[in-house]
């Protein structure tokens, strides 16, 4: 009875830890945003309408939608699986000790190489009078635009994305593996497990939620990433970033509570996303607790 | 404290002699409000174009208790008129004084009520058609559509928008922005639409965008955006640019590699942008004296350095005061002679045509 | 259980390949100023401005106090909604993950609409409040990463225990953090301390519309409409900032009390 009471007094000055954050986060990232929601469902003259959310719904923007979401996913998905290889690769791959710093450092560097340097240095390598691609040709023989890769599509764009995004997952992952003691494996090992029934039953499922989660964030990071694929495919893309630009920046008047209602529709997504991830993490540690 | 008090002061006092009727205010006036300001905010005015570096330094150099904020070179039209609105009870060195925005932009900030209005001294020698007659907003350069070219990969360059449909430029072809946000790009299908004979207004448009469409299909056109670099290394080597902007990349590129500047035999689309004053500018005295300085002779021979056509060229010209060096280094006039300028309806008409249908029509859509 | 060291040979190998070559392109770009011959033409232009140095130094301070600041608010949140209220989780993470698909744009008209002269913060009116601002607008735009960095820490030491035990032997609430919890989630902080230098280095648009002499503006200004400049400027900026971060990762290694024994 005593210890209710006492753990119900704990609790309600529990709140006042997480205030700084709060009150941090309100007045510079969600009030000075405020614009993005209320603009979205404004019309230019004032008056509140859901029209510009109804708006979003036509075919192109749909299209937009789906274009945008489907890169992240991808560029995701195999920023995940080959940042992870790579930061496995260094941590208990087995490789010297002296990789990982300079790894560390420039992954750093890389995570935010993005944008007009990024597509630049891409087609400055693999466009059709790119560095590698004459290398190829000329040492090799081996003619990369006539085997139908193009550097100007889906997947050159998300080779292009996964620039930044391994690095980001090397970075974040690297002391989830750290986290792994070496405890567990020599006793796996003790107990008779292979390598495979090791990872499969021991280290993923304790890595599980961390994976989740750096992917949650990988997807965010590819989807709000704007700079690179204008830059690349500004006029072929149809992503959703760009689109927004398209209506609340550029030199052509465009409707600007159209771009408020895309941010908003974006901000959705995220939030989706996000839930989807919480969920699936949920499950996951569920049996690890 | 104290020093937010005197430049609140300041700024009030700058305000007091701004809102003098324009015409009372002599160059002294100007110099002296300008003084007490000490300040000037620009924004969007990347050095390389229309040679702005420049003029900015020729600006400075004038007068030289004046200090040039400058704000984002990167931001596009409605970027410099959402600066304007964010900063409306902003008097710091984020709210711009000066803008150059595009054509349309002019109307659409003066009817939010965001320009000042001032006539400069040489305002008479504005043409009409792109001022505003209360001075809200008013013709500063135009240059028209442009092909430049990196002859170290076409050695046979196009004379006219029908040519880049040939097959020896394959995956050559870009516009130098991208069409559902840029006005240079837009009025690129635009004029390409005129070139293939298109009414003037929504019907150019249309017929514009099937050109790309038909440019896409051939594999000439490369949705890269077109700048100095992809131009110089290869991945866009025809970019579809102001010639402002291609003669300027020409010089910075200095023969590395040569690039060569044609003005298209049809389709010949000029593109004016105009000056306005913020209404909210913290300094209003240092930008009407800025105004000045860009519509006296010498603002004015410091675009055309730029290679950019002046608003008052014409002017200039028949009064002999351009040198002959900048003619000469200018395209040749015979090209202007067949320049079509949009008028806001006809833009306002083409823009949704263009914007709206460029995904669809031309689908250089990535799958 | 004998490690496959081939498969990591393979996959780091994999790796150089993929980050190097881009950056190879770039710079053999950059040589290329001189028409015919390889030379270091553009970079001597770059580095002979001052502005280059000043943007520099003022962007490396200030990325290195946004660090101080992102770890001074994530790693106490992370902490603590890890330990105390661990339903708070999923709006803390949405929160942290909004910065990454809000447009800077918005962030920074947001604040000037918010912070000016004429309003009861007025940040906009000195260069310090200013200064200030772009340091909580950069430490926003740091937030997503720093947190997932930290989070992935503090999951991988067991926070309750180690605070119960600490609280046992009666030390406060910032000896915890600062000689408990800090020392083994430094990796991982260390991580979060790489990732926003490299944002704070290169962010643009903040800097720009705040009128702050920042280095993201000055590489614009330099680069916008050349050709080989700005690869110059993009290959002098990812080595002295890999350089900075090798500086930042050898400090922390020397700092020997934030050492835990492997």
């Amino acid at each position: 009875m005593a210890d209710a009471a006492i753990i119900g007094a704990r609790r309600s000055w529990a709140w006042l830890g997480i205030v700084p954050f709060f009150a941090f986060a309100m007045l510079f990232l969600i009030l000075p945003t405020m614009q993005i929601v209320v603009g979205a469902f404004r019309t230019p003259d004032g008056d509140v309408t859901l029209d510009n959310v109804a708006n979003l719904f036509q075919p192109s923007i749909v299209a937009a939608f789906s274009i945008s979401i489907r890169i992240s996913l991808a560029s995701a998905l195999l920023g995940c699986l080959i940042g992870f290889a790579i930061a496995a690769a260094v941590t208990i791959g087995g490789l010297p000790g002296w990789i990982r710093g300079p790894l560390m450092t420039f992954s750093g560097v890389a995570s935010n190489f993005a944008g007009v340097p990024l597509a630049f240095a891409f087609l400055a390598t693999l466009g059709r009078l790119g560095l590698a691609t004459i290398l190829l040709r000329d040492w090799f023989g081996i003619n990369l635009y006539a085997m139908g890769f193009n550097l100007l599509s889906f997947w050159g764009l998300t080779v292009t994305y996964l620039f930044f995004q391994i690095p980001l997952m090397i970075l974040i992952v690297t002391p989830a593996l750290d986290g792994l003691k070496r405890e567990w494996r020599e006793a796996a090992e003790i107990l008779g497990a292979s390598r495979t029934q090791y990872w499969r039953m021991v280290a993923l499922p304790i890595l599980w939620p961390t994976l989740l989660g750096t992917f949650a964030l990988l997807f965010a990071n590819s989807f709000g990433a704007v700079a690179t694929a204008y830059a690349l495919t500004g006029s072929s893309l149809g992503i959703v970033p760009i689109l927004l630009f398209a209506q609340i920046r550029g030199d052509v008047l465009q409707d600007p509570h159209l771009g408020y209602a895309l941010a908003f529709g974006m901000i959705v997504i995220t939030g989706i996303a996000n839930g989807l991830y919480i969920w699936m993490r949920s499950r996951a540690e569920k049996w690890i607790k | 404290m104290l020093h937010l008090k005197s430049t609140t002061f300041l700024a009030g006092l700058g305000l007091a002699i701004a809102a003098l009727p324009a015409s009372a205010q002599t160059m002294d006036e100007l110099i002296a409000g300008a003084q007490a300001e000490g300040m000037l905010t620009t924004i969007a005015l990347p050095h390389d174009w229309c040679g702005y570096g420049d003029v900015i330094a020729g600006f400075k150099a004038k007068y030289p208790f004046l200090t040039v904020n400058e704000l984002n070179p990167d931001a596009g039209s409605a970027d410099e008129l959402e600066a304007v609105r964010a900063n409306k009870d902003n008097t710091g060195p984020q709210a711009p004084d000066v803008l150059d925005v595009g054509f349309s932009f002019g109307p659409a900030a003066q009817a939010e009520g965001l320009t000042l209005p001032y006539k400069v001294s040489t305002w008479d020698t504005i043409p009409d058609e792109v001022k505003d007659p209360d001075g809200h907003w008013y013709g500063d350069y135009y240059g028209v559509l442009s092909f430049a070219i990196n002859k170290d990969i076409v050695t046979e360059s196009p004379t006219d928008w029908a040519d880049l449909l040939k097959p020896e430029f394959a995956n050559s072809v870009a516009l130098a922005g991208d069409p559902r946000a840029s006005n240079q790009a837009i009025l690129g299908v635009y004029a390409a639409g005129l070139a293939a004979g298109g009414a003037a207004g929504a019907d150019a448009g249309e017929k514009g965008l099937a050109y790309f469409a038909e440019l896409n299909k051939a594999g000439n056109f490369v949705p890269v955006i077109g700048k100095a670099g992809t131009l110089a290394q290869g991945a866009t080597p025809i970019v579809i640019w102001w010639d402002y902007n291609a003669l300027s990349g020409r010089d910075t590129l200095n023969g590395n590699p040569p690039i060569e500047v044609v003005v298209p035999a049809t389709g010949v689309v000029a593109g004016v942008y105009v000056q306005a004053i913020s209404a909210y500018a913290p300094h209003p005295n240092a930008a009407k004296l800025w105004m000045e300085y860009l519509y006296s002779d010498e603002g004015q021979l410091g675009w055309l350095k730029g290679y950019c056509h002046p608003i008052r060229f014409n002017d200039m010209v028949a009064r002999g005061v351009v040198p002959q060096e900048l003619l000469d280094a200018l395209p040749p006039a015979a090209a202007y002679e067949a320049a079509v300028f949009p008028t806001l309806d006809e833009q306002s008409a083409m823009n949704p045509v263009v914007t709206g249908g460029w995904d669809s029509v031309v689908g250089a859509n990535v799958q | 259980m004998k490690v496959n060291r081939f498969w990591s040979w393979a996959a780091l190998t994999f790796g150089l390949l993929y980050f190097f070559l881009p950056l190879i392109g770039t710079f053999e770009f950059s040589l290329r100023m001189q028409r015919g011959v390889y030379s270091f033409e553009a970079y001597r232009v770059v580095l002979a401005d001052p502005a280059f140095r000043a943007t520099f130094a003022y962007s490396v301070l200030l990325a290195v106090l946004t660090i101080i600041i992102g770890v001074v608010i994530v790693v106490p949140t992370a902490y603590w909604v890890r330990l105390k209220l661990p339903r708070l989780r999923p709006i803390v993470e949405f929160i942290t993950l909004l910065p990454l698909v809000i447009p800077a744009i918005v962030i920074v008209f947001g604040y000037i609409r918010l912070y000016n002269t004429s309003s009861i913060l007025p940040l906009t009116g000195t260069a310090t409040g200013t200064n200030f601002l772009l340091l909580m607008g950069y430490s926003v735009l740091a937030l997503p990463y720093m947190y997932r960095a930290v989070d992935t820490g503090l999951r991988a030491i067991d926070v309750a225990t180690l605070t119960e035990a600490a609280e046992s032997l009666g030390a406060s609430w910032f000896t915890i953090m600062w000689r408990v919890i800090l020392p083994n989630v430094s990796v991982a902080i260390l991580s979060g301390a790489f990732l926003t230098f490299a944002i704070v280095i290169g962010e643009f648009t903040l800097a720009a519309l705040l009128n702050r002499p920042a280095f993201g503006p000055y590489l614009q200004l330099i680069g916008a409409n050349r050709a080989y400049e700005p690869a110059a400027l993009a290959v002098i900026a990812f080595a002295i900032t890999w350089a900075c971060m090798g500086l930042i990762a050898l400090v922390t290694r020397l700092q020997k009390f934030t050492q835990v024994p492997r």
